[in-house]
């Protein structure tokens, strides 16, 4: 059918059911998909052994391989922490940026990122834990409450984005001083420790993380969708989207409340990846050129971001590796540099 | 028309031919401050009803409170006898649209994108789009000329090309009752004029009911079926233009001394304002 109201759209129809296709951002999302393919088999492949594709399928797959024990029980974990925090990361960014209605509100802006550091700091620094283990939990629960905490005192008859924005970066600031106290006050040998979370890494890293990351994950689908079609209307003022019938408190507290979850599992598997939240719904957004943030193309953004920074965080300096954090900015931001300079709005 | 209803506690879906919307008793509040009081107020259905008064005299609050945007402190809006805080917003969005003052759409957005999002309160998560979406926007997007436009960013568009994209919206809605906030605020004169007559052709084509905030008493005046004029939170006066809109009325609501004289065109009151300086400025 064509029409013109739905240009740029497909309409997926099932019997009485229908669904409405974004076209441009399933051709984004398919490549995504083929890119991130292509990373993880290349971030595999490449370490201080190399080897080939074909055996790294092979792995994969399950079957027999001389290099079951560098590729599946070192890399692959990594590789699948990797694309699990990315995910959460990408899809918590694309969720609070559409709740804020600002690009540049993330979990790293609205407290969740510095509430699970200063959380997870503050007791390692004093020993109450140690580096693995417990170190999510407490970085989930930091993460949380900070982000829960920013949401309620932003609240004022109803949700006020501006107030969002700026009550987190109040936060975030006094939590960073926070940290910085731990940091300074607390064990020596405890806060070194510390120090090398607080860059987010996946060195290390491995099923345990992994196992309730996706389980999370996969938890957050129907809430995705849902909030995907709330979208349609929430990306309008506020008088409109009530006007179309949006229940607009409700939704709002649902996709914030999501995107901090997210975010804050993601820090309690790697630590806070920093940058990754932001730009990903940023470059989707770009990508997609649809009218709001696409969730899907942005959480597929966030997973190759990661993996590919990875990758690099141990190949670039080899045979010292970088931890995941300090790269998400190299690969990332000037990505998006250069798609904001691209596509100034009206330019073209 | 007809008496007031026995104003027993709300009536439950009661027949209410001629007045669908209906405020009861209505005190608005944002905050701690008041802002209106005891309002009763009944929309006649198929018509124009234009609410007019000075700044913050209440109208738009007034209207937000039709609209089901702000919670009545005491009172009752009343839509086909029901209260209005207790209907779904789904089922609301299928019998009221609203237009406010300056609505804002996501960044390059294009025209046809927006109308069809007219069509969010008639679809559900596994129904989202039906030949009666598609018939609806492309009929929102004939009447109000717009279908040359479907194509452009929102952004790119005039002020009058917006203001009827945006009308095209709240018409693919396809509610019965409109409410306009200001709709012709950041036009020209020349566009003030083509958002109004769109307006009352759409009333009159498609009966729809329309409640619309105007700045302006002449155009209140010349497009209003029922006008209603407010000051301080109070409704001063109601009724047809022409029973309503004197001189007495413009200073009582306005503080204005002025002369009022039939519309050479319409025949519907025409408001000079009587003092000196309007005239400097104008003749």
């Amino acid at each position: 059918m064509s029409s013109v109201a739905l240009r740029g759209y497909t309409v997926l129809r099932a019997g009485r059911a229908s669904f409405l296709l974004h076209r441009r951002s399933a051709f984004v999302a398919t490549g995504l998909l083929l890119a991130l393919a292509v990373t993880v088999v290349a971030s595999l492949c490449l370490g201080e052994s190399t080897v080939s594709p074909a055996e790294v399928v092979k792995v994969v797959l399950g079957q027999p391989s001389a290099h079951q024990l560098v590729v599946g029980e070192f890399r692959l974990p990594r590789v699948v922490v990797g694309l699990l925090v990315g995910t959460a990361l990408g899809l918590a960014g694309a969720l609070i940026q559409t709740v804020a209605r600002n690009p540049l509100a993330s979990p790293d802006v609205v407290g969740v990122s510095w509430g699970a550091t200063a959380t997870v700091v503050g007791l390692m620094a004093y020993g109450v834990v140690g580096s693995t283990g417990q170190v999510p939990y407490a970085a989930v629960a930091g993460g949380l409450v900070a982000g829960l905490l920013v949401y309620a005192l932003a609240w004022r008859r109803g949700l006020h984005a501006q107030r969002f924005v700026l009550i987190g970066i109040g936060i975030s600031v006094a939590l960073s001083s926070l940290t910085s106290v731990f940091l300074t006050k607390g064990d020596g040998f405890q806060a070194q420790a510390a120090k090398v979370w607080m860059t987010g890494s996946l060195n290390g890293s491995g099923y345990d993380q992994a196992g309730w990351l996706a389980r999370v994950l996969l938890a957050a689908v129907p809430v995705a969708l849902w909030a995907a079609r709330a979208q349609r209307s929430i990306s309008f003022d506020d008088t409109t989207a009530v006007g179309l019938g949006l229940r607009l408190d409700r939704i709002r507290l649902g996709m914030a409340l999501l995107g901090i979850v997210l975010a804050s599992c993601a820090a309690g598997a790697a630590g806070p990846v920093d940058f990754v939240a932001l730009m990903a719904p940023q470059i989707a957004l770009r990508l997609a050129r649809s009218a709001q943030i696409p969730l899907l193309c942005s959480a597929l953004t966030g997973a190759l971001v990661v993996v590919l920074a990875d990758l690099l965080a141990r190949r670039l300096l080899a045979p010292t590796e970088l931890p995941v954090g300090v790269v998400t900015g190299l690969v990332g931001a000037p990505y998006l540099m250069w798609l904001l300079v691209r596509s100034r709005r009206g330019g073209s | 028309m007809p008496d007031h209803l026995v104003p027993a506690a709300p009536a439950p879906a009661g027949p209410a031919p001629d007045h669908r919307l209906e405020a009861r008793g209505l005190t608005l509040a944002y905050e701690a401050r008041t802002v209106a009081e005891g309002l009763d107020l009944r929309i006649p259905d198929g018509r124009v009803t234009v609410i007019v008064g000075p700044n913050a005299c209440g109208k738009s609050t007034l209207l937000r409170a039709l609209g089901r945007l702000l919670k009545p402190v005491r009172g009752a809006v009343l839509l086909d006898g029901a209260e209005l805080a207790r209907i779904p917003t789904k089922r609301i969005a299928q019998r009221i649209g609203l237009l406010p003052q300056s609505p804002t759409a996501p960044e390059g957005i294009s025209v046809a994108d927006l109308v069809s999002r007219g069509r969010q309160p008639h679809q559900s998560w596994w129904q989202q789009w039906s030949a009666e979406d598609e018939e609806a926007v492309a009929e929102a997007l004939e009447r109000t000329s717009t279908a040359e436009l479907a194509e452009r960013s929102v952004d790119e568009l005039s002020g009058g090309q917006r203001q009827r994209a945006w009308i095209a919206m709240a018409l693919a809605q396809g509610t019965d009752i409109l409410l306009l906030d200001e709709p012709t605020t950041f036009l020209d004169i020349a566009h003030q004029v083509e958002v109004l007559d769109l307006v009352r052709r759409l009333n009159v084509e498609r009966g729809r009911t329309v409640v619309a905030v105007l700045h302006d008493l002449n155009q209140a005046a010349r497009y209003a079926d029922h006008l209603v004029a407010m000051r301080d939170g109070r409704i001063v006066a109601q009724g047809a233009p022409g029973e309503v809109v004197t001189a007495e009325l413009v200073r009582e609501v306005f503080g204005l001394d002025s002369v009022v004289v039939p519309d050479p065109v319409t025949g519907t009151p025409l408001v000079v304002p009587g003092s000196p300086w309007a005239v400097k400025a104008d003749a």
